[in-house]
């Protein structure tokens, strides 16, 4: 009974502590999420009072007639896989190097993680500067043909623009979590494969990698959710262009809700987008979850 | 005992002050068009002393449909806000409060309220009248020995061909600018097929009917003609040329030609002061109606059913009969002024403009501020995405039918 006294008291607490921040997230989250699911089933131009009610004409165009989305999913598709692999790779050999005892690591690692303070969409337009402006200065003074490319002009090295910068951003945080992942590897674990004269390669696959895989799925899981909803940094470096050669599936519902006024349609895109996600973070966690190993 | 009583002064003048605020109106104002923010500063401060209203003012450029959509449809409507003429009547029929009736509407010119105007009521106020077209240096041609000023686009690859021989790239493009590249295109285009004698409006019907693709248009091709033609003359990075980019350039000489309008006179004016510059015709399919775009398309909006509708409409009439408001256009801005009998502009395009008409010049209006909502962008992006040769010419045309077709239908 007393048992139970205590166990109804402890929910109590735990409804009232917790009741403030749900409160938030219903009304912030939930509710116009609930709203949007419902608007894409709609015509509806931002501006008429009242959207008109349409089924699944929404949908239907979405799977059957809408080119510019494909172009975008391929885009997006594209640019998750080279920035999930790229970012969590170089993080990880950058967090290697850094665990080590180098001289000046504390100033590198602040270093590395700078650019993640500031807004992406300011570090669009100081790129999109040094794209432009900056590299024909550098090709006047070198004459490098590096610097002559059209860097966002160009489809496919515009592509290259907006993975390089993003990675650019997003390395300092993956940096940090990989760092401290390596930190919870017990020391006793590492001497043992030293004494046991484990080469440093065996050491890294067979030790440091399985106890890592926590970090490896946060920051893979982060890589993917952040590449397949990325927006800010295009839209401020080449605002999806040339053409739409780097058109994102988010910038794609911008420009179809805002631009051409279409809401009704562009929620149907973000539902669409949302179960994308949804979808393939939902396998990569567990797939990868099931690699994590107990030290 | 001093420390109290200074506490005591604060408050009272922060509370003096709050009943003086309150006591004032204040109108809120959501504008485009930064390039203009110290002539509307200016204009604000002036109507706050001559009436006690004040302006309380937004000024934003890429994303300002998109903020004045959300606005609007959050309820946070601004009591003044700008937007383009022509299809935008229809857009933002249901927010904006009919100017018919109003004594000062009959001050302007008529010329410059066909726009605003929609089945016979007047839903804007037409902002400026603009011009826009080829932009040349005068010096740069001079000094390239170019005395004849080409009308054909054989003419003006015959200007190319002498001004790259000189060194000298014949034009920055502006193809990053999604709003430049319609600007360029349409106005090849500008003459209609013969078929419709200049009829813009039954042209546009036709088209939104579906009854008319692009692709059935045979002068698109001189369209896309003339954009491979900027392009191979627009330097190695044709595609990242901006609005800025652009008029300094054209502003030291670097280039010879840039497609603009009079707005940019300002900007370029920074860059240097003394430079001499002057209109291109544009080329068409058919070459004796090279001409230039002259219209009134920023289009101020009044707000309807508000509390400070009628303080909006006051601040409409002012603008309009004042001696200040009637000056503020062509001394400040330095552009044309819709007002019947305004003073002539001291800008060196502006006054081109002016004397092109004069001497029977085309002009066209534009057109394309008839197409859907979202038109201008889309198509921006699908001639950029030819440019950058992602697209052949058939499958531009194909992605902008449909394109067209899907904006019509979203309306």
């Amino acid at each position: 009974m007393v048992a139970f006294k205590k166990r109804v008291s402890r929910g109590v607490e735990f409804a009232a502590l917790t009741f403030p921040a749900l409160l938030a997230i219903v009304v912030v989250v939930l509710v116009p999420f609930g709203m949007s699911i419902v608007y894409s089933f709609s015509k509806w131009n931002g501006l008429d009072k009242v959207p008109v009610f349409n089924g699944l004409a929404n949908y239907v165009e979405l799977f059957t007639n809408d080119p510019a989305l494909l172009a975008a999913l391929g885009f997006t598709l594209l640019f998750t896989l080279a920035l999930v692999v790229l970012v969590n790779l170089i993080a990880l050999a950058l967090a290697l190097a850094l665990d080590q005892p180098l001289r000046g690591k504390n100033a590198l690692r602040a270093a590395f993680y700078v650019p993640n303070i500031i807004s992406l969409i300011i570090i669009g337009y100081v790129w999109r500067f040094i794209f432009s402006k900056g590299f024909d200065t550098f090709s006047a003074m070198t004459g490098w043909p590096l610097f002559q490319a059209s860097w966002l002009g160009d489809p496919a090295l515009a592509f290259v623009s907006t993975v390089l910068v993003s990675l650019w951003h997003d390395l300092g945080f993956y940096l940090v979590i990989y760092l401290a992942g390596l930190q919870t590897i017990p020391r006793d674990l590492i001497e043992a494969s030293l004494i046991d004269g484990a080469a440093p390669l065996q050491r890294f696959s067979k030790i440091v990698l399985p106890l890592l895989m926590p970090s490896v799925t946060v920051c893979v899981f982060y890589a993917l959710s952040n590449g397949l909803k990325t927006f800010d940094v295009i839209l401020s470096l080449t605002n999806g262009g040339p053409g739409n050669a780097t058109t994102s599936i988010a910038l794609d519902i911008y420009t179809t809700a805002f631009g051409q006024g279409r809401f009704g349609y562009g929620m149907a895109m973000s539902v669409l987008l949302f179960l994308l996600i949804l979808g393939i973070t939902l396998f990569q966690v567990t797939v990868f979850k099931n690699r994590e190993v107990e030290s | 005992m001093k420390k109290v009583l200074m506490v005591l002064a604060a408050v009272v003048f922060v509370l003096v002050g709050v009943a003086v605020q309150a006591q004032s109106k204040t109108l809120s104002v959501l504008f485009y068009s930064p390039e203009l923010q110290e002539q509307y500063n200016d204009m604000i401060q002036q109507y706050q002393k001559e009436t006690g209203v004040k302006l309380d003012l937004t000024v934003l450029q890429a994303d300002y449909r998109s903020v004045l959509t959300a606005r609007l449809n959050s309820g946070d409507t601004p009591d003044i806000f700008m937007s383009s003429a022509y299809a935008d009547n229809e857009t933002y029929k249901d927010y904006v409060y009919d100017l018919t009736k109003e004594d000062f509407i009959k001050n302007l010119e008529p010329t410059a309220l066909t726009g605003v105007t929609l089945d016979g009521k007047v839903l804007g106020y037409p902002f400026l009248v603009q011009s826009h077209s080829f932009i040349y240096n005068k010096k740069v041609f001079k000094d390239a020995g170019i005395t004849k000023l080409p009308t054909t686009m054989k003419e003006l690859e015959a200007v190319c061909v002498k001004l790259q021989a000189k060194g000298i790239q014949p034009f920055a493009t502006g193809f990053k600018e999604f709003w430049v590249l319609p600007q360029t295109a349409w106005q090849a285009l500008a003459p209609l097929p013969a078929a419709y004698n200049g009829d813009y409006a039954k042209f546009v019907a036709d088209l939104d009917s579906g009854k008319l693709r692009f692709q059935d248009i045979k002068e698109m091709s001189t369209v896309f003609d003339l954009l491979d033609l900027i392009k191979k003359y627009g330097g190695n990075k044709p595609l990242e040329s901006d609005f800025n980019d652009q008029c300094a350039a054209l502003a030291n000489g670097k280039v010879a030609m840039i497609h603009q309008g009079n707005w940019a006179e300002g900007t370029i004016r920074k860059t240097n002061p003394d430079v001499q510059i002057g209109y291109l015709v544009g080329p068409t399919a058919d070459a004796g109606k090279a001409g230039i775009m002259f219209d009134s398309n920023q289009t101020i909006r009044i707000a309807k059913d508000r509390p400070n509708t009628q303080a909006a409409v006051a601040w409409l009439r002012w603008l309009t009969t004042s001696a200040y408001g009637k000056a503020w256009i062509p001394s400040k801005i330095k552009q044309i002024s819709p007002i019947r009998g305004a003073a002539a502009p001291d800008a060196q395009l502006a006054q081109e403009t002016s004397a092109m008409l004069a001497k029977n010049v085309p002009s066209y209006s534009w057109f394309y501020q008839r197409f859907p909502t979202g038109a201008e962008k889309d198509f921006g992006s699908f001639f950029q995405g030819y440019l950058a040769g992602q697209t052949t010419r058939a499958q531009t045309l194909a992605a902008i039918d449909s394109d067209y077709a899907k904006l019509v239908a979203a309306r």
